[in-house]
């Protein structure tokens, strides 16, 4: 179905709320732009498969980390715009964190066998 | 949270389909300023988002809680497949209705009479004081009695005497008097009973003392009633008995009491009295931590002390005091009759489960292929199971909601149209209310109950092979052989129930029928009776009773219909006082007196009112008065029982023996021996009684009764007694200055009421025996019926063959009453074991009755043919060609 494949492929499982919380950090937005800045940001690497944004942004939302409320999008159409509750932001800080433990530990793991594989 | 969000889950989809929208819209604007058509820009932003569908469900099911989903879903196939069934969903549900109404309404009257507790404040600790000995134990008490028992302070918080307010009182002034019940009490009584006070106070110890003054506690209902609720009542005085009393208090509408009371006066008793009778009872609040048994163990010491105190004549060795529960009293041997009929009404109910119990499986053979269908598609053996079961659950909630609907009026018009016939269910059976158990009750049987019929067929169903259903085509192999015998176990199990239940009712019909025909020993049609309360000043002198009875009778007789008229202390039918007596000048042995009789005080043209024929001697004239000699009058039972070979016209009478000084008495002659009366109940023999003038009764006693019972008038008419009830009243007060009367009734009437519990009985289980009898033979009908319609092939081809209409009939009608009988004589023997239970509800047939055990399984015999006769004679009209054909 995918017709070029990004790099990084499609997103892991649970990272698509911590990215969505990470972009909405810098203000509300609707769920097209969520997906698009994702993307741009990533610089294409990776992509929001868009039948999963949704549920996940409902997830957030009836987790009250998020909320919603429909407006008008700069193309002058109707889109339900999400925001960060203090609570949302929080969670952001603890995920990031939690993230970027995981990475290192990942990233020390992975040096250590490519020095011994040398 | 979770289910917030399940409700909510409606709503918040449609929003998501609006985002889905317009995030499409955003992507296909993207999609033109990249320079694309519009067609291609809306294609792109399709492929791109994929199945918005999809990514609905999954948000959709992430809202939903799978149970309930599942359950709805079921619900709702089940729903549909029973509405496609009307005719079965129908009877299925009118018999569970049936099964559980009657199960209610029998337990919400167990509810309301064994399991409530009574209305007071810890009523737990509320005891009745008891007379024990080798006879059995009884309430009642006298002052020294009540002395001993008030001074057991170590097991006792309160104790307090009240009477059944027996004579009632009349409550004077204003344009008409009336009749009130005034219950007599000691100080202590309704700190005992908790009695809320809402105005005012209740009874000082002063004032419940001798001279203590006219007091009076008023009930909320005669507050209300007769005094319109006045704030200001308290402290004000009301005429009663023409005597101005003292109004110290009103007390709340929650105080119940049984008989109901209007007012409660103070008993003001002299605590050195020595009189013996018992007319009054008393109870008492245990100390908390008090058990019966030590209450019981320190009563025996009372006993003792009770003797030294009062001479051991008044209490014999034997003899002694004990407790009881209040509510085991008042409850009574009730409580037994309750519970054979709540086990009567299991039996009921058992039929009903086994008749939708083979309902559903005939409806589950019927639906092989659809059940064969849908595990090919995947359903697990579980999940038929499940949807069968929550079929069978969703028609005995429903039948269940319209079963306890159908119980609780049941049981209300019942008991409305059955009056005294239990403690405790107040004014035609107001006290029977929809509680929380009997909803709980209702509830849990109807789970029980959909289980219980449910899951056989559940489980029958789903082990079906699955190709073989597949296969077969519709409805030719017949009743597959292991479900038919599970309803032909089913069938014999209803017939064999219904049985028990028949054989119990006609027993109790038969009861009913024998107490019917005993002859109560006068005439009881056209006799009006009625109360008087003579508990003014007025009455404490024989002389001034003796004077409103000659003058009220004299009226009466003067009355257009009225051909005779008498009064008396007590009435046939309703019991009376009974005393020990002694033949004077026959040696006694050891025994305190030469034995024990009712004792009867009535006016002259007592005997000619009621018709009890006079065998020998003479009767009362109205020349029997107290400056005449002292005559007494004697029953047939009595000659026989005290004068077995003797005259007793030669002998003298020495009533109340060793009972105090109100009962002594000069000796009396027996003048007459009169036929025997039923006393108390039809069911017992007419016990020994004798008949003294009223004139000729001392005065003390005269005061004593004037307190304890009403004057009961009694009336023969020669027209229909009700039609007189106005005259006869205005005579009556007329002739009394100014006395109302109360408990106008016939005899008639009062013969039906001394039945009402028998009646009561056999009616319920009638009904029962009925309601088991037609279910169990839709049950007999329902299996061959169906038997038929599935061999119509076999049948078919036997007719093809040369079997004629007589054989095909024969066959059926032999194959279904085998059912019947297995089931028959299982039921008979069942109905041997299970009627002893009835044996103490018994009167005039054994346990065993021939009539009953002979008659009644015919009588379901016959039943059971006619509802295989139906089915028998429709398999014979089968066509050989078209059911050859109905391949």
């Amino acid at each position: 179905m995918t017709k070029k494949p990004p790099v990084a492929g499609e997103i892991l499982q649970g990272t698509l709320d911590m990215l969505i919380l990470r972009t909405l950090r810098m203000g509300p937005a609707h769920g097209h732009t969520i997906a698009q800045v994702i993307e741009h940001t990533s610089e294409n690497a990776l992509e929001v498969e868009q039948g999963s944004l949704y549920p996940a942004l409902h997830r957030l939302e009836d987790r009250g980390l998020l909320a919603a409320e429909w407006g008008v999008s700069d193309n002058n159409r109707r889109a339900k715009f999400y925001r960060l509750t203090a609570k949302g932001r929080k969670e952001l800080v603890a995920v990031t964190s939690r993230w970027q433990q995981m990475t290192r530990a990942i990233g020390l793991i992975l040096g250590e066998s490519e020095s011994e594989n040398k | 949270m979770n289910l917030r969000r399940f409700m909510s889950r409606s709503k918040k989809d449609a929003d998501l389909a609006e985002e889905i929208d317009a995030h499409l819209v955003h992507e296909q604007d993207a999609n033109t300023a990249r320079g694309l058509s519009s067609e291609e820009a809306r294609r792109q932003a399709r492929l791109k988002f994929g199945n918005p569908r999809t990514t609905r469900e999954q948000v959709w099911r992430y809202r939903s809680l799978p149970w309930i989903d599942t359950l709805w879903r079921d619900l709702r196939f089940v729903i549909r497949s029973l509405a496609r069934t009307p005719g079965f969903t129908i009877i299925a549900i009118v018999v569970i209705a049936v099964g559980i109404g009657v199960t209610t309404a029998v337990f919400s009257v167990v509810n309301a009479v064994l399991l409530k507790p009574l209305p007071y404040p810890d009523s737990e600790a509320l005891v009745e004081l008891l007379n024990t000995g080798p006879r059995g134990s009884f309430p009642g008490a006298n002052v020294p009695k009540f002395n001993i028992w008030h001074q057991q302070t170590s097991i006792f918080q309160q104790v307090a005497g009240y009477d059944q307010g027996g004579a009632g009182l009349n409550l004077t002034g204003g344009d008409h008097p009336q009749q009130v019940q005034g219950i007599h009490v000691t100080a202590d009584y309704f700190a005992m009973f908790g009695a809320p006070v809402i105005a005012g106070r209740t009874f000082t110890a002063a004032e419940d003392s001798p001279h203590g003054g006219h007091v009076v506690v008023l009930s909320y209902g005669l507050w209300k009633s007769r005094f319109g609720g006045n704030p200001k009542i308290v402290g004000t005085t009301i005429p009663l008995d023409g005597q101005p009393y003292l109004v110290v208090g009103v007390i709340g509408r929650n105080f119940v009491t049984d008989p109901p009371g209007d007012l409660w006066l103070p008993y003001q008793f002299d605590l050195n009295s020595r009189d013996m009778a018992h007319y009054f009872t008393v109870a008492a609040r245990l100390k908390p931590g008090i058990t019966l048994q030590q209450a019981n163990v320190q009563l025996k010491l009372a006993a003792d002390q009770f003797r030294r105190t009062y001479s051991s004549a008044t209490l014999g060795p034997d003899g002694g005091f004990g407790v009881m529960p209040l509510k085991e009293l008042i409850v009574g041997d009730t409580r037994s009759s309750l519970l054979v009929l709540l086990g009567a009404v299991l039996l009921v109910l058992l039929i009903a489960c086994a008749n939708v119990a083979n309902l559903l499986l005939a409806r589950a053979s019927a639906r092989k292929r659809e059940l064969a269908t849908r595990a090919a598609l995947g359903a697990g053996r579980g999940q038929i199971i499940r949807q069968l079961l929550t079929e069978s659950l969703a028609l005995s909630l429903t039948g269940g909601a319209l079963g306890l609907v159908l119980g609780f009026v049941g049981v209300r018009m019942l008991l409305s149209v059955s009056a005294n016939v239990l403690p405790r269910v107040g004014e035609h059976g107001s006290a029977v209310t929809l509680d929380p158990n009997i909803l709980l009750f209702a509830l849990g049987v109807s789970i029980l109950t959909g289980i219980l019929f449910g899951l056989v067929p559940a489980i029958s169903a789903s082990r079906h092979n699955l190709a073989a259903s597949l296969n077969e085509s519709g409805g030719r192999s017949g009743v597959a052989f292991r479900t038919g015998r599970l309803r032909g176990f089913l069938v014999v199990s209803e017939m064999a129930l219904a049985l028990v239940l028949v054989i119990g009712a006609s027993l109790l019909i038969r009861t009913f029928l024998k107490l019917q025909a005993v002859d109560p020993g006068f005439d009881t049609h056209n006799l009006l009776t009625m109360t008087m309360s003579i508990s003014g000043d007025r009455f404490q002198k024989t002389g001034g009773v003796a004077q409103v009875i000659r003058d009220g009778t004299d009226r009466l007789k003067a009355v257009p219909g009225v051909s005779n008229a008498a009064a008396g202390c007590c009435l046939p039918l309703q019991g009376g006082f009974g005393v020990p007596f002694d033949v004077v000048g026959r040696p006694k042995g050891k025994e305190r007196s030469t034995g024990g009789a009712g004792y009867y005080s009535v006016s002259w043209s007592y005997f000619d009112t009621f018709k009890i024929p006079l065998l020998r001697g003479r009767g009362f004239t109205e020349n029997d008065t107290g400056s005449a000699p002292g005559v007494v009058i004697i029953n047939e039972a009595m000659a026989k029982r005290f004068w077995p070979k003797g005259d007793p016209l030669k002998d003298f009478l020495l009533t109340g023996v060793d009972m105090g000084p109100v009962f002594v008495e000069p000796p009396r002659q027996i003048i007459g021996i009169v036929g025997d009366t039923h006393d108390g109940s039809l069911s017992r023999d007419p016990r020994p009684t004798m008949y003294i003038p009223v004139a000729q009764m001392p005065d003390a006693e005269t005061a004593l009764n004037s307190r304890v019972a009403p004057l009961w008038w009694v009336i023969r008419t020669n027209m229909d007694p009700h039609t007189l009830v106005a005259p006869i009243t205005a005579a009556l007060r007329d002739a009394s200055g100014g006395l109302p009367v109360a408990h106008i009734r016939t005899m008639d009437e009062t013969r039906v009421r001394t039945t009402s519990r028998q009646r009561f009985n056999m009616l319920l289980l009638t009904i029962f025996g009925a309601s088991g009898l037609l279910m169990a033979a839709i049950g007999v009908y329902g299996l061959m019926a169906y038997s038929v319609q599935q061999r119509t092939q076999e049948l078919g081809i036997r007719m093809a063959l040369g079997a004629q209409a007589s054989n095909i009939r024969n066959m059926v009608i032999r194959q279904g009453m085998a059912l019947a009988l297995i089931g028959v004589v299982i039921g008979i023997g069942g109905a041997f074991w299970l009627t002893r239970f009835l044996a103490s509800f018994l009167f005039g047939v054994k346990a065993w009755d021939p009539t009953a055990f002979i008659l009644t399984p015919l009588l379901l015999s016959a039943v059971a043919l006619i509802a295989i006769w139906i089915p028998a004679h429709r398999a014979t009209r089968v066509d050989p060609m078209t059911a050859l054909r109905l391949e």
